[in-house]
């Protein structure tokens, strides 16, 4: 087996979450303003249904989702599947992509910097995804520890400036709002595409979905609390606030006296965030591979970055549009990417075992 | 043994491809690094308006190179624009440094710009990236060019000496009322509508006049004008609340008295700063000063307050009383269709000073306040709180955040009471000084 049930569970813990700190926290400010926790709280229970119910599929049997496909698609079939599949990791990879780079120049740096400190990414994200699924788990194994002790420190700094009744009044968000707010923002859950993709690679013990939900839960937490955290500190100017994990810890006392050693957290979180991102693309080359069946991983890795770089420095300032086109439009792909295929899963087992 | 040669020979082109990447990094941005001794950096901003214009002067804090002594050059740098981007551009210009405010620790508001909407001025502060919102704001007697180009011997850098009397430890001892950029922000985009901002006012060392009741603040301001050229506005708005202010004149006087005075920048003459009166505004409205004892007021009620200074009189002496263990607080109840508002403040008070001669064997009943001091003392807070209150009343500017209150607790009766609130309410004091021991 290529990675095992406590590397998903890492992979679902941490990376669930540092997705989630740059710019959703801003946007669901925007648009649900003391109601944000509402729409993360509906995205998060139907993606940790569809996790559960995934991972308990993974009880019954040890196939991976493209023998599933095969088995009653047909080879052919199942090829044009992943290849859609492989679209979708890309553009799963693609908006997170600007927002880091974005992220960099404005946190790391006092001056502007140039396009060009963020492409060194490309080489790693290059030599990431030419890795198999045994690395993937092994980055996990490597971000969980770094997650937790920097995310509890972080939230510890910004814990004293936080008034928590900020949140109040709940449920005053029209429904409209929040269902436009709750499909606009799916962009940022393909984690039910991860476990699918993963599937027939682990051993399934018992007890293991439960297991893996939670860990997915306790990713959720994670951003539920953080979400908590910003609005409290910020109320109503939190929409104004971008890349929000950089904003929490700003009015720790300690800050003003030794200067901004929260930086130091936010680096070490960052090479989180960097991984988690990569993960997209990883599966993307991943797809590809079983779409084309050419097995060189390296040169599809290649082509693939070479072909995210050239987006990132061909459209380098239409972040606001392309995120506009994933807020409006891409949720449709991620209802279907996120939570109808792998729900149909159990559909193509039940046809498998007739 | 094939599949091997390939695999070093893919190493070996990759390797070279990121050390070309980062030597082109390198050679061409120096991996966006800066060099301190190229850089100006923008430690505090003060703004004032004229005829429509923004007006910025910045101080710039300069490293020079040098082996030893003196290694840091702070100075002022002007711009002017219709958005305090513009004048940030022209600053940019000047000093060769992208100015992008991250090390703006003080936000200095000329009275000129008291006739404009507060967050137009300053907008440009919350825009995406810009700087952080901790930088400190604060409004201030005449022009803030003219306020940053005061010389102060409490700090060589006219911003810190600033900072000084905006400090947490001020705000602890209810001394002053700081707010960051994030403060005001909150409170105006809130239901409150309403923010308040400390207010700076510099005289001359040894002037402070005679007389006061432990909220004397100073005597003669220094000389100013000149350097920006602005014709100072004055203050407009009501001004209420502005009486009982016993030094530094009334807030009335300056502005426009100070336009065309030029020649000295106000920067010979060393000066001491003070922010004991608080500026309020409504809906980024100005709508006047607060004096040192509604200023004491507000802030025992809105900071956490580890030791406050309150004078009284009793018994035909005066006390100076030191509050410990200080909670303050707004409650806000609706009773029978009525909102009941309480103001909060109970303490432990011991002794600081005493007109009368100190006997050392007595000190140790410091701790042991008379109750008939205690009662004053009480009276006096009584005074303040309700001082404060009527003030938000007559202004109808929510600076106690009540309708935020009312928003999150009460919601069912905000579209009722949100405009009249001040007018409605039923005002309780629930005062407690207590001996401290």
């Amino acid at each position: 087996m290529k990675i095992s049930v406590r590397q998903i569970c890492f992979i679902l813990l941490a990376y669930t979450a540092v997705t989630k700190i740059l710019m959703y926290p801003t946007i669901l400010s925007g648009d649900c303003n003391r109601d944000l926790l509402l729409p993360a709280l509906i995205d998060f229970t139907v993606g940790g249904i569809v996790i559960w119910s995934l991972s308990y599929l993974c009880s019954k049997t040890d196939k991976t989702f493209f023998a599933l496909l095969e088995g009653i698609i047909g080879n052919v079939g199942a090829r044009i599947v992943y290849g859609f599949i492989a679209a979708f990791f890309l553009l799963t990879a693609l908006l997170p992509i600007f927002e880091q780079k974005m992220y960099i120049h404005n946190i790391f740096y006092d001056t502007v910097p140039s396009l060009g400190v963020f492409l060194p990414f490309f080489a790693f994200a290059v030599y990431a995804a030419s890795k198999k699924f045994i690395n993937i788990g092994r980055c996990a194994d490597i971000c969980l520890p770094l997650f937790l002790v920097c995310m509890i420190l972080m939230f510890a700094l910004g814990f004293g400036e936080a008034k928590m009744d900020n949140l109040l009044p709940m449920f005053k968000a029209p429904a409209g709002v929040l269902f436009k707010c709750t499909a606009g923002t799916l962009y940022n859950f393909a984690e039910p595409c991860w476990l699918l993709m993963m599937m027939g690679h682990f051993k399934y013990k018992k007890g293991d979905a439960a297991k893996i939900t939670l860990s997915y839960a306790g990713g959720a937490a994670f951003v539920l609390l953080f979400l908590t955290l910003f609005m409290g500190i910020y109320g109503p100017i939190a929409p104004s606030r971008t890349f929000a994990i950089a904003r929490t810890s700003l009015f720790f006392p300690a800050i003003e006296t030794i200067g901004r050693i929260d930086l130091v957290l936010l680096f070490v979180l960052e090479v989180v965030m960097l991984f988690a991102l990569v993960l997209n693309i990883q599966l993307g080359v991943y797809a590809i591979y079983k779409c084309t069946g050419y097995q060189n991983y390296k040169i599809i890795s290649l082509a693939v970055n070479i072909a995210l770089l050239t987006i990132t420095v061909f459209a380098d300032s239409q972040y606001s549009g392309i995120y506009n086109f994933y807020y409006d439009w891409l949720w449709i792909a991620f209802a279907v990417f996120t939570v109808a295929l792998p729900l149909s899963a159990w559909a193509f087992k039940r046809r498998n075992s007739r | 043994m094939k599949k091997k040669i390939n695999i070093s020979v893919f190493s070996v082109i990759v390797y070279w491809l990121v050390f070309l990447l980062l030597a082109g990094l390198f050679f061409t941005n120096d991996f966006g690094l800066v060099d301190i001794h190229k850089t100006s950096i923008i430690t505090a901003v003060g703004i004032d308006t004229d005829q429509g214009e923004v007006q910025v002067t910045a101080e710039i804090v300069a490293p020079q190179p040098s082996q030893s002594g003196e290694n840091i050059k702070y100075t002022q740098v002007q711009g002017s624009g219709l958005t305090i981007a513009d004048a940030l551009t022209e600053i940019n210009a000047k000093t060769g440094f992208y100015p992008k405010l991250q090390y703006c620790q003080l936000i200095l508001i000329g009275e000129s710009c008291l006739d404009s909407e507060l967050f137009r001025i300053l907008g440009c502060f919350y825009r995406k990236n810009y700087s952080e919102l901790t930088a400190l704001v604060a409004v201030c007697k005449g022009n803030a060019a003219d306020m940053l180009a005061q010389k102060s011997d409490v700090s060589e850098m006219t911003s810190e000496a600033i900072r000084k009397i905006l400090s947490d430890e001020i705000k602890k001892s209810a001394n002053g009322t700081p707010a960051n950029l994030k403060d005001i922000a909150i409170g105006e985009y809130s239901q409150n509508n309403a923010c308040y901002l400390p207010y700076v006012e510099a005289y001359l060392p040894g002037t402070s006049e005679n007389g006061g009741n432990g909220e004397n603040v100073g005597g003669e301001n220094p000389p100013q004008g000149g350097q920006s050229g602005n014709t100072g506005g004055g203050q407009s708005g009501s001004g209420s609340g502005e009486g009982g202010s016993s030094g530094g004149g009334s807030e009335g006087q300056s502005g426009g008295g100070q336009s065309g005075q030029s020649g000295s920048s106000g920067g010979e003459q060393p000066v001491e700063f003070t922010a004991r009166k608080t500026a309020y505004f409504s809906n980024g409205k100005f709508k006047g000063v607060l004096n040192e004892k509604q200023s004491f007021a507000l802030a025992v009620l809105k900071n956490e307050i580890r030791l406050a200074v309150l004078p009284c009189d009793a018994d035909g002496k005066h006390y100076t009383i030191g509050i410990k263990t200080v909670t303050g607080g707004i409650d806000l109840k609706i009773k029978d269709g009525i909102p009941k508002v309480t103001l909060k403040f109970s303490g432990g008070a011991q002794i600081q000073g005493v007109r009368v001669v100190v006997d050392p064997n007595k000190i140790m009943s410091d701790d042991f306040v008379p109750e008939s001091v205690l009662k004053s003392a009480e009276e006096e807070m009584e005074k303040r709180l309700s001082d404060l209150f009527e003030t938000c009343k007559k202004e109808n500017c929510d600076l106690l955040g009540l309708r935020e209150m009312l928003y999150k607790h009460n919601t069912k009766y905000f579209e009722a009471f949100k405009n009249d609130i001040y007018q409605r309410a039923e005002l309780e004091l629930k005062v407690e000084i207590r001996s401290v021991n």
